[in-house]
């Protein structure tokens, strides 16, 4: 039944590719450059023809662990041990935020988020086929072709008031 | 091998060529950041335990913040220029 599982892990990629995308821009992660690192980034993007927001976006998820890594690490640790591993993720990637000089709500925010949302869905996706599915996601942004993502991710930026 | 663990190696693999073949040095970070999901994905999906979680999350966590202080770095090396 692999087409059944494909189409899962696609399913649970589009919902953690929502998840992460609409808490970071909510948190204003497209509005300016968190740390030093992410504007080299935005302002690189920007050189190659993307939309610039849409390059602090991708810098800050470059420089400090936010709803992305929220996302993954949550569903690492809910398909190990259930609900609790969704609350000690949350935990330790708000430290990790700390480590980054980051206030840390979009990180602790997604990772909750993520943790109902595949406590609702366990009984028809299970936590592992959100694993891959968030690693499918950060590929549509960071891997596939930055030029488009960047302008995608400034629109969405654009649409919910956060950059212009 | 299951069909979550092939998805996820084949990304990884994508990525580690990406990386050789891009040019400039910020935007290897961000093929770069993708790598680490995947291989902090592949470190709990092989190490089947609560400690695997722990451990794929430090790795996680820590990536960022290397990769935090050479974009930093990039940056500063710009100024110097």
């Amino acid at each position: 039944m692999e087409i059944v599982e494909i189409i899962k892990v696609v399913v649970a990629g589009i919902i953690c590719w929502l998840n992460f995308v609409l808490i970071d821009t909510y948190f204003g992660l497209p509005e300016k450059p968190g740390v030093l690192g992410a504007k080299t980034i935005g302002e690189k993007i920007r050189d190659i023809g993307g939309n610039i927001h849409g390059g602090y976006f991708m810098g800050n998820i470059v420089c400090s662990p936010d709803a992305s890594a929220g996302t993954l690490l949550a569903s690492i640790m809910s398909y190990l041990m259930g609900v609790e591993g969704g609350l000690i993720a949350a935990l330790l990637v708000w430290i990790g935020n700390r480590l980054c000089a980051d206030p840390g709500y979009a990180g602790t925010i997604g990772a909750l988020t993520i943790t109902a949302i595949i406590y609702l869905l366990s009984p028809i996706i299970e936590a592992k086929y959100f694993i891959a599915g968030m690693v499918l996601a950060i590929f549509t942004i960071q891997g596939f072709e930055h030029k488009y993502a960047s302008i995608l991710l400034g629109k969405i930026a654009k649409k919910m008031n956060r950059g212009e | 091998m299951d069909i979550v663990e092939i998805i996820i190696g084949v990304i990884a693999l994508l990525m580690a060529i990406r990386i050789f073949l891009t040019r400039s040095r910020a935007r290897k970070l961000l093929y770069l950041c993708c790598l680490s999901f995947c291989i902090s994905a592949l470190i709990a999906l092989y190490v089947d335990s609560p400690m695997g979680g722990i451990v794929a999350i430090t790795y996680f966590v820590c990536s960022t913040l290397s990769s935090n202080a050479i974009a930093y770095t990039i940056e500063q090396a710009k100024d110097i220029e």
